[in-house]
């Protein structure tokens, strides 16, 4: 009899006590696909490391011949008009799109997670009204000219265009995690905390934000990849990256050379780009459907 | 009757909308705006001299006042002279906007019927391989920058070290063919971009309906795939694709231009703006910024009436 028992819960902790987060690495690792499209964004991120700490790209603005020059191999990528190395610019570029991706991803994600949740929490009251209110308002402008608009405003601040993104990029995250923070705030164990006199920030810092970082985690994936891809329309519109280098101010760059026949900046920089992009493109899809218990695919 | 109710109450809820927008506006370009008194005194001015332009300005009145100013200047699209060729804003949109149109139409319908297109093809055979290369190709046209697509597609079709079929940049309309010739690279290049965008959009709309219970019942019926694609299944998801369609049409002809035209040399109102924001011309950001924030209110309006025209299932409420 107590054999029975036994074995009836161990079959029951296999079957449901299987944590969303170990079911989706599960799920992950299955998926070869986004397995390698990781591992080339953890390349990426060696490289951008490595530049911090100045193991490659530091002479990306060194002058190393009179003007362009093709592909040799102390140049492996040639040398841009003014003569400086482009492999070592794009090198470089790599560092600034981690740091652009990652203050932006990170500090829209949480402003949206944080305002999604008590909009949610207090949804039909006055900070949703406030909230819902603001996040249409600032989906109304359009991105670009909301840019200009910051950039008059904050006259040459190097840090306009992190400031415009983070201002702009929360909205989606905090109309997402609000539908979620509705759904879940209607679950028997926040009504149980309620009851026992928990207090609201606690309930919402506690019991609900921890419920929802799987969505959390997704969308920085996604504002990541989007801060990226703006900042070389901004830079092309002199409204982006002000000091170094970036891939969008090579690529403003390539636009005069091309022309010319020129196409090495070109290359190195869209390819860097495009790499980096498709593969975090990839893998936030392969984390999407991983995460997703009732993914229809 | 009863819609002209439901549209008239739809108008007074955005008003709170239109009011953020203008207000985050004003704050932004005119509150903290760059202070025109030095450009409009010469060397040394005097302090009399500096509240006579502060006054004349509308500097010195209080905030309110002052932004009740821009509100008007808004409803009554009076924003003034250009600060870098003094033409008049609203002269300028009038004439580059038409030119805009002329290439974002093309744009804008082809692009969206071969998204839906594809989308139907990848839906229905979900899982296939058809539907794998679908996305894949959808996934790359997402991760390319607008730019080297812009870029790209310049070598490729108008360069001599690529096809060299079509004028690199510029825009002498004359006819229909010189038209072609002009806006046939700038419509390609965008088509493939949207694409992306828009075909996994479709799709996810279209695999939400195919899984419905209708559709298994249409089938087993033996419904002509064709006939089950386009009238049990597009017809009922219409409504997201066109909310989609509608929400980024004042984004796509404003904002979305400003790339495609300046890299084209195309005289609409991308290129105005491109030449605005490099130069700080300030009426011509104010006016493109909230027109286009309050027709995009307007068209949110829109779509809430069209729902109720297109669907029975939603009702006034």
């Amino acid at each position: 009899m107590n054999e029975v028992i036994q074995n009836s819960t161990n079959k029951q902790t296999h079957t449901y006590g299987e944590s969303l987060w170990s079911k989706a690495l599960r799920k992950l690792r299955k998926d070869t696909i986004g397995i390698v499209a990781f591992f080339v964004v953890l390349i990426y991120l060696g490289i951008a490391v490595g530049v911090c700490l100045g193991f490659f790209g530091s002479s990306w603005d060194r002058f190393v011949t009179d003007g362009y020059s093709g592909m040799s191999r102390q140049h492996i990528f040639g040398t841009n008009l003014n003569g400086q190395d482009i492999f070592e610019r794009a090198l470089y570029g790599t560092k600034t799109a981690f740091q652009i991706g990652f203050i932006v991803a990170i500090v829209a994600t949480f402003l949206g997670g944080i305002l999604g949740a008590v909009a949610g929490f207090f949804s039909g009251k006055i900070p949703d009204v406030l909230i819902t209110w603001f996040y249409g308002v600032i989906d109304s402008i359009p991105f670009y000219l909301f840019v200009a608009a910051l950039a008059v405003a904050l006259a040459d601040n190097p840090y306009a265009m992190h400031i415009a993104m983070i201002s702009t990029f929360w909205t989606s995250t905090c109309r997402i995690i609000r539908g979620e923070v509705i759904k879940i705030k209607h679950l028997e164990y926040i009504e149980a905390a309620r009851a026992i006199g928990v207090s609201y920030t606690k309930i919402i810092f506690k019991h609900i934000i921890p419920n929802t970082i799987h969505i959390l985690l997704v969308q920085s994936t996604i504002l990541f990849v989007t801060a990226i891809k703006s900042e070389v329309i901004l830079s092309f519109l002199n409204l982006g990256v002000k000091e170094g280098v970036s891939w969008g101010l090579m690529l403003a760059e390539a636009a005069q050379e091309v022309p010319a026949g020129n196409f090495n900046n070109f290359i190195a920089a869209s390819g860097f780009m495009l790499i980096l992009v498709l593969a975090f493109n990839t893998f936030s899809d392969a984390l999407q459907d991983a995460l997703d218990p009732k993914k229809v695919s | 009757m009863d819609t002209f109710i439901y549209s008239l109450r739809k108008f007074f809820q955005s008003i709170p909308l239109i009011f953020g927008v203008t207000l985050i506006s004003f704050v932004l370009m005119v509150y903290f705006g760059p202070d025109k008194t030095y450009d409009l005194l010469g060397k040394n001015p005097t302090q009399q001299q500096i509240e006579e332009v502060h006054h004349q300005l509308g500097y010195d009145q209080p905030f309110l006042t002052r932004y009740f100013i821009f509100f008007k200047e808004i409803i009554t699209f009076d924003f003034g002279y250009s600060d870098s060729t003094g033409e008049k804003v609203s002269s300028i949109f009038a004439r580059t906007i038409p030119v805009s149109l002329a290439v974002q139409l093309p744009i804008l319908i082809s692009g969206n019927i071969i998204s839906i297109i594809l989308a139907l093809i990848a839906a229905y055979f979900r899982g296939k391989m058809i539907d794998k290369s679908v996305m894949f190709v959808a996934v790359i046209g997402m991760s390319v920058s607008y730019l080297i697509i812009v870029i790209l597609f310049q070598i490729i079709f108008c360069s001599s070290y690529g096809l060299n079929i079509f004028p690199v940049q510029g825009w002498e309309v004359e006819s229909f063919t010189s038209y072609l010739k002009y806006v046939t690279v700038p419509v390609l290049a965008s088509v493939f971009l949207s694409i992306g965008y828009n075909t996994r959009f479709y799709r996810a709309v279209i695999v939400e309906e195919i899984t419905k219970d209708h559709v298994r019942t249409a089938r087993a019926f033996g419904t002509h795939p064709l006939k089950l694609l386009f009238k049990n299944i597009l017809k009922n998801s219409l409504i997201p694709i066109m909310t989609r369609i509608i929400i980024t049409l004042p984004f796509i002809i404003i904002a979305g231009s400003i790339v495609l035209e300046s890299y084209f040399s195309i005289p609409g109102i991308g290129l105005v703006l491109y030449d605005a924001i490099l130069t700080g011309d300030l009426p011509i950001i104010k006016a493109a910024v909230t027109w286009t924030a309050m027709i995009y209110v307007l068209s949110l309006i829109l779509t809430d009436i069209m729902y109720t025209v297109v669907d029975p299932r939603v009702t006034l409420k």
